[in-house]
């Protein structure tokens, strides 16, 4: 028993816990919002073009300058988004993946004028799990709590919207306000995950517990809890496998890559699970004699 | 065409002065003038792409008033949010959503002066009531995907009628209906129309219109022409799409 709790009574291993079960708490309400408006690219843009602003931030500030500049370049993006989904004249994906290349590029130009260039683009893609810090921590938890209060207002009209658009206009909500609104949020979970899981593995977070709990449930409310639940046990087992890799076995399995794999084995299993629940009943046969 | 009886513009659900309507300064119907009062049902008959739609998102805000009026309620169609209710054609919603009819119903009770606390107590009372008028009460925890699309489309009937406006916008809510859907909601509409709500209905179905509508608003060629739905319907035979139906309607016409 003592070895599936007493990792995390090493300091960097509690405070990754820590780190991944706030992102649970705020990637699984958010995750349902981006699978209900069928955002998954808009969340992987937003995951790639955080990026030149997490290196400007390196490169004004160190570590420190991260999340600003994270947070900058995730609210610029979010607006440039908005307005050119609903007021470009190129068709949606199209629009999203201009701005995703062009701002990935940025950033790896930026990058690439470090020394430690390989090390840095490695930080920037994949996170630093085992390091953060109780500040971090502490800035994790203000943007989650901003993320779910604004969520707890909202939640309805997005819902609405996501479901009949042209109702949620008639009934006299601004729907590029919603947009805005839900493009934000998306983008202060980026901001909040980045350092931690880096901005590739941050996409995982805001696509798979959703997915996984669709699976499972035809419920929005059961979605949103059950979307969190898995993903704080995939930071959990995640998180396990790589310490017991590590230590035990003497094996390097990066933890941001191990949770990540182990929430997709969650929603693996959903599928195998999602599809049993599903499978039509057959009445016994009756034997006559 | 003879304009018909319309209702003062101050005291309409929908008036429409002249209005063209399109996209990005684009438009897609010009000089349209339509009333729709109180109580009365106009249909809004055309062919496909002929702009029916998108006369329907101009008044809700989702197309643009290049010229002209609309007004909702006596107040500019912009400061009118909130005024009317949409019913859509079923089709177009997707079916996988995981939310259940009474899910569904609800959202008709939604308010953005609402942000703090979206749902109370009667909104849920009405929103059952509303169901239960569309004979859909026992199909209140069924998820919305696994109902017959007859009764998707009485669900979001049941949306509009929580929603409680005094304007209904309903895009095509007829295709592919069952007879029994077809009727609780031409019921449901007489019913509305009789409380006083305005209902602007855009159809394919040239009976239904005559039967429901004492107007009728033709959409072709970028232009809207309105008037008696008699009167309309005499122009359709061979002209806007509507060869076969519209002969077969004059045919069965009482007194022929």
């Amino acid at each position: 028993m003592s070895s599936l709790v007493a990792p995390f009574s090493v300091p960097f291993m509690g405070r990754a816990l820590a780190e991944l079960l706030l992102l649970a708490l705020v990637c699984g309400p958010v995750s349902v919002l981006v699978f209900l408006r069928r955002l998954a690219f808009v969340a992987d843009a937003l995951t790639h073009t955080v990026f030149p602003g997490v290196v400007i931030g390196f490169l004004v500030a160190g570590w420190t300058g991260i999340a600003g500049g994270a947070l900058v370049a995730a609210l610029l993006t979010a607006v440039a988004l908005t307005v050119l989904t609903r007021w470009g004249r190129l068709s949606d994906d199209t629009t999203v993946a201009v701005l995703l290349t062009a701002m990935f590029s940025l950033g790896v130009v930026l990058v690439s004028r470090q020394h430690s260039y390989t090390s840095d683009l490695t930080a920037f893609l994949f996170g630093r799990l085992l390091t953060v810090t109780p500040a971090q921590l502490a800035q994790t938890a203000v943007l989650a709590a901003i993320v779910l209060t604004g969520l707890a207002v909202t939640a309805r009209p997005l819902i609405l919207r996501a479901f009949d658009p042209i109702a949620a206009a008639t009934a006299g909500y601004r729907l590029t306000l919603l947009d805005l609104g839900l493009n934000t949020a998306v983008a202060l979970v980026v901001v909040a995950a980045v350092q931690a899981v880096g901005t590739i593995l941050v996409i995982a977070l805001l696509i798979v517990p959703a997915a996984t709990a669709r699976l499972l449930t035809d419920r929005l409310t059961a979605m949103a809890v059950i979307a969190t639940a898995v993903t704080g046990l995939a930071a959990y087992l995640g998180l396990l496998a790589s310490w017991t890799a590590s230590v035990r076995y003497g094996v390097r399995l990066t933890s941001a890559a191990a949770v990540v794999l182990t929430l997709v084995a969650c929603y693996l299993l959903a599928l195998l699970a999602g599809h049993l629940r599903r499978r039509p009943h057959r009445p016994a046969a009756t034997v006559t004699r | 065409m003879a304009e018909p009886t319309a209702a003062p513009v101050a005291d309409s659900a929908l008036h429409l002065a002249q209005a063209d309507v399109g996209y990005r300064r684009c438009a897609v119907l010009t000089d349209v003038n339509l009333t729709v009062a109180p109580g009365q049902i106009v249909a809004l008959v055309g062919a496909n792409g002929a702009g029916k739609s998108t006369l329907i998102k101009a008044v809700v805000g989702l197309a643009d008033v290049l010229a002209g009026t609309i007004t909702v309620a006596g107040r500019p169609a912009r400061q009118a949010r909130g005024a009317a209710a949409y019913v859509p054609q079923v089709d177009t919603l997707d079916a996988d959503f995981p939310v259940t009819a009474a899910d569904v119903v609800l959202m008709g009770r939604y308010r953005p002066t609402r942000w703090l606390r979206q749902i109370r107590p009667a909104d849920r009372a009405v929103a059952a009531d509303a169901l239960a008028r569309v004979g859909l009460a026992d199909r209140a925890r069924t998820r919305f995907g696994l109902l017959s699309g007859g009764q998707r489309q009485r669900v979001l009937l049941a949306r509009a009628i929580a929603a409680q406006t005094r304007l209904m916008l309903m895009d095509e809510p007829f295709n592919g209906l069952d007879v029994t859907s077809q009727d609780v909601i031409v019921t449901q509409l007489r019913d509305l129309a009789a409380a006083g709500t305005a209902v602007l209905l855009s159809t394919h179905d040239l009976r239904l219109a005559r039967d429901l509508a004492d107007t009728a608003c033709l959409i072709h060629g970028g232009r809207a022409v309105t008037g008696p739905t008699e009167q309309i319907l005499a122009e359709l035979p061979g002209t806007y799409g509507y060869g076969s139906q519209a002969a077969d309607l004059h045919a069965a016409r009482p007194g022929r």
